[in-house]
């Protein structure tokens, strides 16, 4: 109850603060969203990508 | 014509004044008979007869608010309202920026716009030319006295009027677009009236820090953007 009475008077009460929150959290989101993202596509194409096998092919010239 | 209208109009007016009680009276008579004496004289089975206590509304005590506050309630729903225009904010933006990106420069153009020189390779006195988005691209080391020549120029009578200091990084590296601001041809280095280049097409004379001096040109050969990212070398572009 009083958490939720300070919640609607810091972020609510006010249109600007509520936009302002909304354009904030939308930001996040958008972080959360793409490294998730991208954590998932990983882990599925774990060992198929090029910065996986780069070091088997990126090092022979250099011994050479 | 009129009067008939008028006696016409005030014929209904009464009418309608007298009628609707009547009428009404009528109606609630059907209504209050319809229960009770219908259902038992006529042959016709209502569906809603029921037992005359028709009117029993059930309890929403259930779906009620039990906490008392409208706090809890509001909060949520502007939560809602919020997470629903921060959705949306991001699809909105997603969607623009992608047809942003779309519209930029692909990562082949971007490596092809940029080119690196050896600065070491160039003696001092000496200009080199280059080819720089399809442009001619001067780059001259130049010496001492060019430098002075080029730093003691009264700049602010020329047609262009730009100091020196304002068309190169370091003194002794001159890097200019070797196009000509006239009519676009290609200036000869170390020619001309004033030591620097000359255009041959309309006879254009630019000095040693590549400003506009005598000719039909109207502006100074351009500078384009450049830097040093080490001692040596540098990016045009």
């Amino acid at each position: 109850m009083a958490i939720s009475s300070t919640l609607y008077n810091i972020f609510l009460r006010r249109n600007t603060t509520m936009l302002a929150t909304v354009f904030v959290s939308a930001f996040g989101l958008q972080l959360a969203f793409d490294s998730g993202s991208e954590k998932i596509w990983n882990t599925i194409n774990k060992g198929r990508q090029w910065k996986d096998i780069k070091q088997r092919y990126m090092e022979k010239p250099e011994e050479e | 014509m009129p009067a008939l209208a008028h006696t016409t109009r005030a014929i209904a007016r009464s009418w309608t004044a007298h009628q609707l009680p009547v009428a009404r009276a009528s109606c609630a008579a059907l209504q209050t008979r319809s229960l009770s004496e219908v259902s038992s004289t006529s042959s016709f089975d209502s569906p809603f007869k029921g037992d005359g206590k028709s009117t029993k509304i059930p309890s929403f005590a259930a779906y009620r608010n039990k906490a008392g506050g409208e706090t809890g309630p509001r909060v949520f729903s502007y939560f809602m309202v919020g997470t629903m225009g921060a959705l949306a904010s991001l699809g909105a933006k997603a969607t623009v920026q992608d047809f942003l990106v779309n519209m930029a420069a692909s990562a082949d153009v971007l490596a092809q716009a940029k080119v690196e020189v050896d600065l070491a390779a160039i003696p001092e006195g000496k200009n080199v030319i280059i080819k720089w988005r399809g442009k001619p691209v001067f780059i001259r080391h130049r010496t001492e006295s060019e430098i002075k020549e080029a730093e003691d120029t009264k700049w602010e009578s020329l047609r262009d009027p730009q100091p020196d200091s304002d068309r190169r990084q370091k003194p002794e590296w001159l890097v200019m677009v070797g196009v000509c601001t006239h009519l676009g041809c290609v200036p000869i280095g170390e020619a001309g009236d004033f030591g620097g280049w000359f255009c041959p097409c309309h006879g254009s004379h630019y000095d040693i820090s590549g400003r506009i001096r005598k000719g039909p040109a109207p502006l100074n050969l351009e500078v384009p953007a450049y830097d040093f990212p080490e001692e040596g070398t540098v990016v045009i572009g």
